[in-house]
């Protein structure tokens, strides 16, 4: 009887979430998947009809008379790859000292750095990326202040270029590595670096030894957390990026805003949602084979 | 008729690998009207689920539990009227001192004047009068330990549940609540059934002592009882220091019995019930041996110090294990390498029954 | 024991970093009293101007430049159209969002069923699914069944991804919660409804605050998937300024974003303040 009861309580609990993302989470998902093997409407929407076209633009089949096959496609997932990953690269690069930094610091002072790190993703993205635009702009605060102060004669072209796109996305990104990173250096034991310095190591070797490595799970989830958001953002190329900054989540809202060729936006969709899923699977069972090793 | 009967009580768990333990294997235990009963072994013995079948957190897979004759095993817990001490003793950090005691009674819907008498009452009883409005967090382990008595006393329980409530507390403070708790056990005259693996806290506080090992009960009785007549080698060992002898029985002299081990440790037994040639184990705790001009012969290998007395482990002349001896430190106590002679009375022996 | 050099070397870098990331919010609040209309990048001088302008209190009637001023007040109505359509979702989304994380949460950490860890993974998906796609599908899903695009639309939208936050902060309390005092709770009386009025979700109140907080300003800022599911009449203040941003920069543009910058300050502060009070 208690079981039953128990049962009618957790049907209770869990009937809205399950309903929920049921119907709004899973359907949308899988009406991408149906809506990228359909065929694209002469004037938007789509015929019921099974179509592998969209996938033959991205990938190299065509027909070559209504569907031509075009290396851009490829080009643009390569540059949104190669993009997510320099994210990655250069928000590790910038955090990881100052993680590190603010680790060491007195209960106090750590708390108000920490505090100083996670308010901007308080504050609105779009401002926040809205300020890069003040700062880039060939008349903006960057180029006035070297033009002024000599050390340039011309303003320097750094809007609407790839550098200024991968920027933005280092920018708001940046909390999102810093936090796992701190997590991870912060529970690193001390006395496992005073070990190793007990035992002959330099503060070099120590660290690519001993803290490196200990550290390592929370530079992976930080990776995993920078690169999945970056890989499909368009909000950043739109607003900082001009043609050479376009990528993969400009593509698809292009094909659904303007262009109206829907499946073909849903099988770039596809695409990205591929990548994500496969990183996450990678991630995941890395961490969980090193939580095996280590129980 | 007892005031908690329990059957045949099986509980199984299956663990993560997919196999079987029985946390409860046929468990039988009667508690009276006001008794203090302690549930006592190592971890995993079966202690805590023999509790929390009480207190109905954990449901039974066979026998029964009865409470004045009530069947108690289809009741969930809010509806058993016993109470419980929790070993993290679980004071809700959200409410005051005085309504985490007045909390049975709120929840059964009793008036806000006639719950403050009776909270008033409690803290009283724990002696914690006018801690009411405090927080939990602004108590200390002994003051939280109080409030969480005052909480399960307050609804009047015939039974009170108490899962090792004093491991938490350093040794000081854990020696006077033991004599406490058994006051407070006294004075509000109902049974309580208290958990530990404190051999000490279980002798000190006990009416009867229940002694578990995987999920049986290995025996019951009086604290003296288990102490000086264990049943079996387990509880000899688990209760106290002990000496465990297996000897064979060469002669019987009047009331008493000579016996040998193997290595030719010669002890003398009360004879009643022994044959010449019989295979017996003897129990003899450290203070039952003395030191003597003659007797046991033995060497001295280490001598603890313990303040007033001296702990020593002799090792016999024959061979075989170490012979653990407490003696009273002095001038002429005995050093590690000194030769001495062990004599004891044969009445203090207890022979186990035959296995 | 530290190495004083390397540690100031550390400490520099450290500080640069933390100017890299308020500098851009600096200059926004700066420009934001720059009186020169015609080009916002050169320093006129200081006014209050923009914000009398987004209070609707500018004088329309004036010089040339008033006149100027005048076609920006165009877009204050529309502007805070745009933060009550926030609001308004934020406000809904929050407490759907709420409501189902919190009821999730407490059934993954109290029951046992089969179905668990399958629950557990797939709560993370909607967080770590990139907002475009979760937005378009949205918005052929919403399309296909026929439904229109309206406030209701972005709610739902939001609510999707946000249950998952709200979980997750709800779950990590719930973990550091000692299961006994539920059973503590049932064991002086109290039935499984009581045990969860009166125990479990005051001793969770600091998480679900914390999931509400959270949820409401990723909502109020949320931009890609209520780009995608907005209707023509409802647009919220990110999808706004995204607009603006792409028609041509105004100068009210740094009033708002000022005004959005201290709110989240605050917003941000109290967060830290609810998390730091004690509440064992």
């Amino acid at each position: 009887m208690a079981l039953r009861r128990q049962s009618i309580v957790l049907s209770v609990l869990l009937a809205p979430v399950t309903l929920f993302l049921g119907v709004f989470f899973l359907m949308p998902l899988a009406i991408i998947a149906l809506f990228s093997l359909l065929t694209p409407g002469l004037y938007g929407g789509v015929e019921w009809s099974f179509y592998h076209w969209n996938y033959g633009r991205i990938f190299g089949w065509a027909d070559g008379l209504i569907e031509i096959f075009e290396p851009i496609y490829l080009q643009i997932l390569a540059r949104s790859l190669g993009f997510a990953a320099l994210t990655v690269l250069l928000t590790l690069v910038l955090c990881y000292p100052v993680a590190f930094w603010v680790s060491r610091l007195p209960p106090r002072a750590r708390l108000i750095f920490l505090f100083l790190v996670t308010l901007p993703f308080f504050s609105s993205l779009i401002v926040r990326l809205y300020a890069w635009l003040l700062i880039l702009k060939p008349s903006g605060v960057l180029n006035s202040a070297l033009l002024s102060s000599g050390l340039i004669s011309q303003p320097l072209e750094i809007l609407y270029t790839p550098a200024a796109v991968v920027l933005g996305m280092v920018y708001v990104m940046v909390p999102f590595m810093f936090l796992p990173l701190f997590a991870a250096i912060d529970n690193l034991d001390r006395a496992l670096v005073e070990a190793s310095m007990d035992l002959g190591a330099n503060r070099v070797q120590t660290f690519f030894k001993v803290i490196l490595p200990q550290t390592l799970p929370g530079i992976m989830g930080g990776a995993v957390i920078v690169f999945i958001p970056s890989v499909g953002n368009f909000v950043v190329p739109d607003v900082l990026g001009g043609a050479k900054g376009l990528m993969i989540g400009n593509l698809v809202e292009q094909q659904f805003l303007s262009a109206r060729n829907w499946p073909f936006g849903a099988a770039l969709s596809m695409i990205i949602m591929t990548v994500v899923l496969t990183v996450l699977m990678v991630s995941i069972a890395r961490a969980t084979r090193r939580g095996g090793q280590n129980a | 008729m007892a005031l908690l009967e329990i059957r045949a009580a099986r509980r199984v768990f299956v663990t993560p690998e997919g196999g079987r333990v029985a946390a409860l294997d046929g468990v039988d235990l009667d508690v009276g009207a006001n008794e203090f009963v302690t549930l006592l072994g190592p971890s995993g013995c079966g202690k805590t689920t023999l509790l929390r079948s009480i207190s109905g957190f954990e449901a039974l897979n066979g026998g029964s539990i009865a409470l004045d004759g009530a069947d108690l095993s289809k009741l969930p817990p809010f509806r058993r009227p016993v109470n419980t001490v929790f070993q993290s003793y679980a004071l809700f950090g959200h409410m005051s001192v005085a309504r985490n005691v007045g909390y049975a009674l709120e929840v059964r819907g009793v008036a806000k004047g006639q719950r403050e008498a009776k909270v008033a009452e409690a803290l009283e009883k724990v002696g914690l009068d006018g801690m009411g409005a405090r927080r939990p967090s602004q108590l200390s382990g002994g003051q939280r330990q109080r409030v969480a008595l005052a909480r399960s006393i307050i609804a009047e329980p015939r039974l009170l549940l108490l899962d090792e409530p004093l491991s938490a507390l350093d040794r000081n403070l854990r020696q006077q609540m033991q004599l406490e708790l058994k006051a407070l056990q006294a004075r509000l005259g109902i049974a309580f059934v208290f958990v530990t693996h404190d051999q000490e806290e279980a002798l000190t506080m006990s009416d009867r002592i229940v002694v578990m090992r995987a999920g049986k009960i290995e025996q019951i009785g009086p604290p003296r009882d288990i102490y000086r007549r264990p049943k079996n080698r387990f509880v000899a060992d688990f209760i106290g220091e002990t000496n465990l002898f297996d000897l064979t029985v060469e002669r019987i002299e009047g009331s008493e019995a000579r016996a040998r081990t193997p290595e030719g440790v010669e002890l003398v037994l009360p004879s009643q019930g022994l044959v010449a040639g019989q295979a017996v184990t003897a129990v003899l705790r450290p203070a039952d041996f003395t030191l003597a001009a003659a007797g046991l012969a033995g060497t001295v290998t280490r001598a603890v110090y313990l303040g007033q007395d001296l702990h020593l482990f002799v090792q016999p002349a024959g061979g075989g294990a170490e012979i653990r001896v407490t003696a009273r430190d002095g001038a002429a106590a005995p050093s590690a390498g000194d030769a001495v002679h062990l004599a004891h009375d044969p009445a203090a022996v207890h022979v186990l029954e035959a296995a | 024991m530290r190495n004083p050099i390397g540690w100031a070397a550390l400490t520099v870098f450290a500080l640069a970093f933390f100017v890299f990331i308020y500098a851009p919010l600096f200059v926004i609040i700066g420009y934001s009293f720059n009186s020169n209309p015609v080009n916002m990048m050169v320093w006129d001088h200081f006014t209050f101007d923009w914000y009398r302008g987004l209070l609707g209190l500018a004088d329309r009637s004036q010089d040339g430049a008033a006149q100027n001023r005048a076609l920006y007040i165009e877009s204050t109505d529309q502007m805070l159209a745009a933060l009550r359509t926030s609001l308004t979702v934020a406000a809904f989304t929050t407490t759907i969002s709420t409501v189902i994380g919190t009821a999730t949460a407490i059934a993954l950490a109290r029951y046992r069923f089969r179905l668990k860890g399958v629950y557990n993974g797939f709560l993370m998906l909607p967080m770590m699914m990139p907002d475009i796609v979760l937005g378009i599908g949205l918005l052929i899903f919403f399309v296909t069944i026929g439904m229109n695009l309206s406030m209701l639309t972005i709610i739902i939208g939001h609510c999707t991804f946000l249950t998952s936050y709200v979980f997750i902060i709800v779950q990590a309390r719930m973990a550091g919660l000692d299961p006994a005092l539920e059973e503590a709770s049932a064991d002086l009386g109290a039935s499984e409804w009581v045990t969860l009025r009166k125990v479990l979700l005051p001793q969770l109140a600091p998480g679900i605050l914390g999931g509400a907080l959270l949820a409401f300003v990723i909502s109020m800022d949320d931009l890609v998937i209520t780009y995608f599911v907005a209707g023509t009449g409802d647009t919220t203040l990110p999808v706004f300024i995204f607009g603006m941003i792409r028609r041509g920069v105004k100068p009210e543009i740094n009033a708002i974003a000022t005004l959005i910058i201290l709110a989240s300050v605050v917003i941000a502060a109290t967060g830290l303040w609810l998390r730091s009070r004690k509440t064992d």
